[in-house]
């Protein structure tokens, strides 16, 4: 049970999750699933920089190894953006679902609103 | 120079008609007449010199990587058919002044005219092949246009698109076509390729070159098979009709096979497909002719059947039929031109176009009546007219040849067609002027004004002359036009009106004969005629392309049926279907790099992060449980950085996780909590199968990687540079402000658009539809009775400051140690949110005097301004200086510009934090209809205690 | 090379925060910063335009950090044309939008515009693989944000898809980043070009799945088949101003696809890629025909015409790339003059919005039937306009492939379909009126001024044609600079001695 090993399948679970998630009639599991995607995206780029064990990118002029800083930087970068995408996906489904009343992702009509409103 | 201006002046004489849109008809006639004037006279000041041999020639280069240059080239056959196309050209405007109801605007009539007269005169005119497509499919559109001027008409509406179809079809064809020659022979210049016969004839392209050619040449030309857009094209104006349909248009296919004729002509395969179709078309064509009733379809289908006369010539490959058909073309427009200005005639003076209505009106309409027979009878072929000789001349060259062998087909065939054609036109003469003379007429039939009868007058007077003194009329242009087309042996030309007796003349007198004979019987022909009940093209044709539409639509709505899981699917496919052919493609080599041992607790950390996962994807009815199970995998994963020695990136993972999870709880406050399951089993199966596929994949890629040998990336520079160069020990932070600057402007700016983005879409969701719904909310989960817990709302006001100042120390130690722009933006948004949660969001927005658009708009300033501010010091765009100041209590620190760009990122961040979820409570609020009264601890404010004691 | 090669992607910037700042003012400073912005911006690319055609590639690093290890800006040939094509269109899009108060529809139409420009110039002009990656999200967020502009049940449900695709799309694009990372060790284009050329056999598999995902996710962006599901509905419900400036969009995946295809991974999806370009072609042509309304139709013609672009592209062979690359500007300029039309048609018809369907006359019918037939001319590649001299370009040079007969084949027959969806579309919109329901009673002359701007890219389309020659000898001269690899490799990375510092 290595780390590589861990790390790979964590990734891979994630990345399972995120796209049976993605594939789901609703808005509101597939944002969960591109928040999961993120988390899996995020641990795969920075795998590519080879996992090192406490040795943080601090710079000290004898340092013996370092963490490959790069990825680190560009998964920061990921992060945020990913961010920014999920905060704005997760606002147009909310904001879809008051102006059309169903969060089914192609638009269609909710059969479980259609249903509640013959009840009431 | 002169070439040049005869190609520009009809579109000179269109552009100026279109832009007087308002002008008198006088006028517009006025500047078209003047137009074709000039250009004739300009054609006639050119003819001597083309005409003793030497082709006028002019090129300019207009794209030369395609070879495609404008080169205007003026010879014997171009210079007869430009004579044709502005000679009647002319006629047709001044019958057209006379013809055109006052209602039809005449100005946009003349200009599409002219734009025709244009496009065709550059058929004529261009001396590369390429040239010539671009005038060939502007004859189609221009053509589309007239025929359907009349647009209120639905005939002239089909019939103008079916001729596009089949014309503009067959333009596409002649598109291949042309570009296989021009690639065979080597160069789109005409000379040139009329010069690489052999070289064409004996390519593997030839024949498929061949066979597109044509198509483009039959379909333009209405011949047999794509035969039946003409007559429908007759709902055009007459002289749109008399002039494209019958004089010019048409010949076009016939022009570019006499045009061709050195490079494709000689074959077996030419004369075949060539000769054969002709033959057929000129029997059908006729055959069609005789047995319909209105004139100007009668007059449409003869000119069909004519076309595959001058076809079947062509056909033949022997210069003498070449020489035959050029002066077949030649007669066939003076009468055919003449033949249907006469039918415009009938149709205006008697109010009908119906044969069987008319009869007998040589009394009413004596010159309109003598002209239209003499030019019947010129179609017909009787002796003294040019049609007899050119007749004798197809006749002479039928007899000669031979049709697999055997020699008596074509001779037969041609007599057959050529006795339909005496019999339609002595019909035209008979049904139409002799006979008894009816009492009731639609309208009541006399002589038009001269304008009308006079341009079919001056053609006839042609026909008769031609016809009389052939070899003095029309010798000295069609013997060079000849020889252009056999490529220099001219051919001798010496039609006569007796030749003694010859087999010609033997089967003219029978076609002759057999002609009236059908006449007479022309009743009980007509009903055998009706028996055969041939289909209705145009109905063939609208259903076709009905079916066609229908399938269409049926097709792209199943492929396009909107669903995102289809797109999302096919995506995820792709992408392993991807992954397995690079590996099984490119090959692959397990690493060598030695791993690393897991220590049990990461065993456990991972453990749960596996269960959290499954526990997110297969338990999605309780959404709220959902977002405690993602912030399990949010926590390892930060975990996880921590131990594999990356800081910066746990401290920003955990910060946007806490800001993500405030965000999916304040969505799904509003979103249904238990939605009923959409998706099928079957689906969901799909799904999981295509996920595990997925997740293989990437778990594969990234065990593949790690367990790699580095290859020497370049993040080794920006350890060495990150202290020297870049003024800071944390190499990440350095790398996001410094080395990679430009990618973090990117970055904030990204966060500043959502930002925006969520504003705009969350603004007015208030009113509307939405604001409606959000109104009839009704809260579906229990509500905790106390709205903003006393303890709450006072630790969270507490803890404002202390997250300031810990914001503060994040940002000032980032670029030495873990921390910077971001995370301190994230740590400040959570304090400033913290505020909203607990005291409301009334409370909250009144003491917000920041404006978040406003910081967004300084974060992404400030950080432009310092990229650009180092051009001050004339360095690139975003290079970073840094010193080291000391304060007396504080000691030696490290200032550097990047701080500013950090500070830039972190009101960015802020100003984008603040918004998205402002905005969001602010609508969660609006739906909770919070009662103004309530009086909450949020009423409670500590600087009013005091006035309460009171 | 002076700084003002990163002027395209900071003026936007700058106009962006500056229309952001003073929004509340008064309208017309967000729209006068916002096209005067533009307009500045089609300077400053023209002369850009200009030197590139001069020298050669033009590189310029970030921060004075020698190339492949800070940020690198190239511009050649290709970038400079892009930039200049994006900046024009821009400024009829934004000039449309503001004569039709379709800014007045929803907020922050001008910030978001400029920022989807700053994010285009971004990526035409980047020489590095992430800061690709950063820009193709600047770009993408704003399209999010431009299209939702104006709301409306419909638009958001198309939105919806729109942004997850997308997202997903993104979601690949790092997976295809991190590969080529992990295995070649670089980020920037030339450098990964040389170390591409020098990885050890093992690699091969992974630096190939790498470079295909990419590539997947660029033609994801160019609507390739099967990845353009999502393009119809998406411009067939964004406001049609809008949906003209996301003619371009498609462009920004062609470009990359050219970009990184020769330079990085050699032509190696141009296997793939041709079958699937002449699937596309077809699809996108059945559903011109098959189009209902307008919108859709325009959306249609942009699959099928961009199919032809990536067609020549997908050979990877210099001459089919410079007909490729004449025919990329052609192709964005008419299919976005067919979606202003569509929503010139809409507001002045004032019923039956964009619906193929016969209604009575109104003024300004005849100037809207010649801007359409001039549009449809256009886009079905017929003569007397640049789509007939690009299609032969394509045509001619196509021969020397394989595939030459189907590509014909498939070119001829999908041009007849348009020819003849637009005859039907033509007549039925602007001749017939003879059998249709009574015109709105009130209905407000429109102001013909607003066909200005597709009058002016009908004038930039005729430009194009009277002055191919010219443009094809510029366009052969940055397909020779394409595929010159040691060339790009030369101008962008410092020479060897230096690098190892």
């Amino acid at each position: 049970m290595s780390m590589e090993f861990l790390v790979a399948t964590a990734i891979g679970a994630l990345t399972a999750g995120g796209i049976y998630l993605c594939l789901r009639a609703r808005t509101f599991p597939v944002v969960l699933g591109l928040a999961m995607l993120s988390y899996a995206i995020n641990l795969f780029l920075f795998a590519m920089g080879r996992l090192v064990v406490g040795r943080p990118a601090i710079y000290e002029k004898g340092a013996t190894g370092y963490t490959d800083p790069l990825p680190q930087a560009l998964v920061l970068t990921a992060i945020v953006i990913s961010f920014g995408m999920t905060a704005l996906a997760l606002v147009l489904a909310l904001r879809t679902f008051l102006e059309t009343g169903t969060d089914q992702v192609d638009g269609r009509p909710d059969p479980d609103l259609l249903d509640r409103e013959n009840r009431t | 120079m002169h070439l040049i201006l005869l190609a520009l002046l009809p579109f000179l004489g269109s552009a100026w008609l279109a832009l007087l849109p308002r002008a008198s008809r006088g006028v517009h006639a006025g500047i078209a007449v003047a137009h074709v004037v000039a250009a004739l006279g300009l054609l006639l000041f050119v003819a001597p010199g083309v005409l003793n041999g030497i082709a006028d020639q002019v090129r300019y280069a207009w794209v030369p990587a395609l070879d495609l240059s404008v080169t205007l080239r003026l010879d014997a056959l171009g210079l007869l058919f430009a004579g044709l196309i502005l000679g009647i050209g002319l006629l047709i405007v001044v019958y057209a002044r006379f013809y055109l109801p006052a209602g039809e605007p005449m100005g946009r009539f003349l200009s599409l005219l002219l734009l025709f007269q244009g496009a065709m005169l550059g058929i004529a005119l261009s001396g590369n092949i390429l040239l010539l497509l671009i005038f060939w499919e502007l004859t189609s559109l221009s053509s589309f246009l007239l025929i359907g001027f009349r647009s209120d008409k639905a005939e002239g509406r089909q019939g103008a698109r079916m001729a596009l179809a089949v014309t503009g079809g067959g333009g596409l064809a002649l598109i291949g076509g042309l570009l296989l020659l021009g690639h065979v022979a080597g160069s789109y210049e005409l000379t040139d390729v009329l010069a690489q016969g052999d070289v064409v004839r004996a390519s593997p392209l030839y024949p498929a070159a061949l066979v597109l050619i044509l198509l483009g040449c039959f379909t333009k030309s209405a011949q047999f098979p794509f035969h039946f857009w003409l007559p429908h094209a007759m709902a055009a104006p007459t002289p749109v009709s008399a002039y494209l349909h019958s004089a010019t248009m048409v010949k076009a296919g016939v022009f570019l096979l006499a045009r061709l004729w050195p490079v494709l002509a000689g074959t077996d395969l030419w004369f075949y497909l060539v000769a054969t179709t002709g033959l057929i078309t000129m029997v059908v064509g006729a055959a069609i002719a005789l047995f319909r009733h209105d004139l100007k379809a009668i007059l449409a289908y003869s000119t069909v059947s004519q076309l595959g006369l001058m076809t079947m010539l062509f056909g033949f490959g022997t210069p003498a039929a070449a020489l035959a058909g050029i002066f077949h073309l030649l007669n066939h427009s003076l009468f055919k031109a003449a033949l249907f200005m006469n039918a415009g005639i009938v149709d205006h003076e008697a109010g009908t176009r119906d044969i069987r209505l008319l009869g007998g009106l040589a009394k009413l309409m004596p010159i309109t009546a003598a002209l239209g027979m003499i030019a019947a009878a010129s179609m017909a072929g009787l002796p003294p007219l040019g049609g007899f000789l050119s007749k004798e001349m197809m006749l002479e060259e039928a007899v000669h040849t031979a049709w697999l062998g055997a020699p008596w087909v074509v001779p037969l065939v041609a007599l057959v067609g050529a006795a339909l054609s005496v019999a339609y036109s002595l019909r035209f003469i008979v049904q139409l002027y002799l006979g008894p003379q009816r009492d009731a007429y639609p309208a009541s039939p006399h002589d038009p004004p001269a304008g009308l009868w006079a341009p079919s007058a001056l053609l006839v007077a042609l026909t008769i002359a031609v016809g009389l003194f052939p070899a003095l009329l029309t010798g000295w242009l069609i013997t060079p036009a000849a020889a252009d087309i056999t490529g220099g042996t001219a051919p001798e030309f010496h039609p006569a009106l007796w030749h003694g007796i010859t087999p010609a003349l033997m089967l003219s007198v029978i076609a002759v004969a057999a002609g009236g004979l059908m006449l007479w019987r022309h009743g009980p022909l007509l009903r055998g005629w009706e028996l055969l009940r041939l289909p209705d093209a145009k109905r063939l044709f609208e259903a076709a392309l009905e079916r066609l539409v229908q399938w269409a639509r049926r097709m792209s709505d199943a492929v396009h049926n909107g669903s995102l899981q289809r797109q999302l699917a096919l995506m995820f496919l792709l992408a392993v279907v991807i992954g397995v052919e690079a590996i099984w493609y490119g090959g692959y080599a397990p690493g060598t790099r030695p791993l690393l041992p897991a220590p049990p607790v990461a065993i456990v950390a991972w453990t749960l992060l596996l269960a959290a996962t499954a526990a997110v994807a297969l338990v999605p009815r309780q959404r709220f449980v959902t977002l405690i199970y993602i912030s399990v995998i949010g926590l390892v994963v930060s975990l996880a950085f921590i131990y594999l020695s990356a800081p910066d990136l746990a401290l920003t993972q955990i910060s946007v996780e806490t800001v993500t999870i405030l965000l999916l709880l304040l969505a799904l406050n509003l979103l249904p909590k238990q939605p009923v399951q959409l998706s099928s089993n079957q689906e969901r199966a799909r799904n999981l199968l295509l996920g595990l596929a997925g997740g293989t994949a990437s778990g594969l890629a990234a065990w593949a990687v790690m367990t790699r040998a580095p290859n020497d990336p370049i993040s080794s520079y920006h350890w060495a540079n990150s202290y020297s160069g870049g003024g800071g020990t944390n190499v990440v932070n350095v790398t996001l402000v410094d080395f990679r600057a430009f990618d973090t402007f990117g970055e904030i700016t990204v966060l500043g658009i959502a930002a925006l983005t969520i504003f705009a879409l969350l603004q007015p969701a208030a009113r509307g539809v939405s604001g409606q719904r959000l109104r009839e909310w009704i809260a579906d989960l229990p509500r905790s009775p106390e709205r903003h817990p006393m303890m709450f709302a006072v630790a969270a006001r507490l803890l404002l400051p202390l997250a300031m100042m810990v914001g503060l120390y994040i940002f000032l130690r980032g670029h030495n140690s873990p921390g910077g722009g971001f995370i301190a933006g994230l740590i400040v948004s959570i304090a400033l949110l913290m505020q909203y949660m607990a005291s409301g969001f009334e409370w909250a927005d009144q003491r917000r005097q920041i404006d978040e658009h406003a910081l967004i708009g300084f974060g992404v300033i400030i950080a432009a301004l310092t990229g650009v501010g180092s051009l001050l010091f004339d360095a690139p765009l975003f290079t970073s200086a840094f010193g080291y100041f000391t304060l007396p209590i504080v000691g030696k620190f490290e200032l550097a510009t990047a701080m500013l760009f950090d500070i830039g990122v972190a009101l960015a961040v802020i100003g984008a934090v603040m918004l998205a979820l402002a905005e969001l409570s602010h609508i969660a609020q609006r739906a909770q209809k919070e009662p103004a009264e309530d009086d909450g601890p949020m009423d409670v404010d500590p600087a009013k205690l005091r006035g309460l004691q009171r | 090379m002076s700084a003002l090669i990163a002027a395209p992607v900071l003026l936007p910037a700058f106009a962006a925060t500056i229309s952001l700042l003073f929004r509340r003012r008064r309208r017309w400073i967000g729209a006068g910063v916002s096209i005067g912005a533009t307009a500045l911006l089609l300077g400053i690319t023209v002369l850009l335009m200009i030197e590139a055609s001069e020298g050669g590639v033009a590189a310029y690093a970030l921060g004075a950090w020698p190339a492949p290890f800070g940020i690198v800006l190239v511009l050649d040939r290709l970038a400079a044309m892009m930039l200049v094509l994006t900046s024009a269109l821009a400024l009829a899009v934004s000039v449309h939008a503001t004569l039709t108060s379709l800014d007045r529809r929803g907020w922050h139409f001008h910030p978001l515009f400029q920022f989807q420009l700053l994010g285009l110039n971004g990526a035409f002009l980047t020489g590095d693989l992430f800061n690709l990656f950063v820009f193709f999200e600047v770009l993408l967020i704003a399209s999010y944000g431009l299209l939702l502009h104006g709301q409306g049940a419909r638009r958001l449900t198309a939105g919806v898809q729109y942004v997850i695709v997308n997202l997903v799309g993104s979601t690949l694009f790092l997976i295809a980043l991190g590969l080529l990372y992990g295995v070649t060790g670089t980020l920037n284009m030339a450098d990964m070009a040389v170390r591409a050329a020098s990885l050890p056999a093992g690699d091969h598999g992974l630096f190939r799945a790498g470079g295909m995902l990419l590539t997947a996710v660029f033609a994801l962006k160019a609507a390739l088949l099967p990845l353009h599901l999502w393009l119809p509905r998406a411009y067939a419900g964004a406001a049609p101003a809008v949906a003209a400036l996301f003619a371009i969009m498609t462009k920004v995946g062609a470009y990359a696809i050219i970009r990184t295809g020769p330079l990085i991974f050699a032509g190696a999806a141009g296997r793939y890629m041709v079958p699937a370009a002449l699937g596309t072609m077809i699809l996108g042509f059945v559903g011109f025909l098959a189009a209902r309304h307008l919108r859709s139709t325009a959306a249609f013609g942009l699959i099928g015409s961009t199919a032809i672009l990536l067609t020549a592209v997908a050979l990877f062979e210099q001459s089919a790339m410079a007909g490729a690359l004449y025919y990329l500007p052609h192709t964005t300029i008419a299919a976005a003059l067919l979606f202003l039309i569509t929503d010139l048609v809409i507001r002045w018809r004032g019923m039956e919005g964009d619906a193929i369907v016969a209604t009575p006359g109104y003024p300004g019918r005849q100037l809207l039937a010649g801007l359409f037939l001039a549009g449809g001319v256009a886009l079905a590649g017929l003569p007397p306009l640049s789509g007939f001299i690009g299609k032969l370009l394509i045509l001619q040079a196509s021969l020397s492939s394989s595939w030459w007969r189907a590509i014909w084949a498939v070119i001829l027959g999908t041009s007849l379909v348009a020819v003849i969806a637009l005859a039907r579309a033509g007549s039925t919109l602007f001749w017939k009126s003879d059998v249709t329901p009574p015109p709105p009673a009130r209905r407000s002359a429109p102001n013909l001024a607003e066909a200005a701007p597709a009058g002016f890219l009908l004038a930039m389309l005729v430009l194009l044609t009277a002055g191919a020659g010219p443009v094809t000898a510029y366009m052969e001269a940055a397909s020779r600079q394409i595929f010159d690899v040691a060339g790009y490799v030369r101008a962008v990375l410092p020479p060897p001695a230096g690098a190892g510092a």
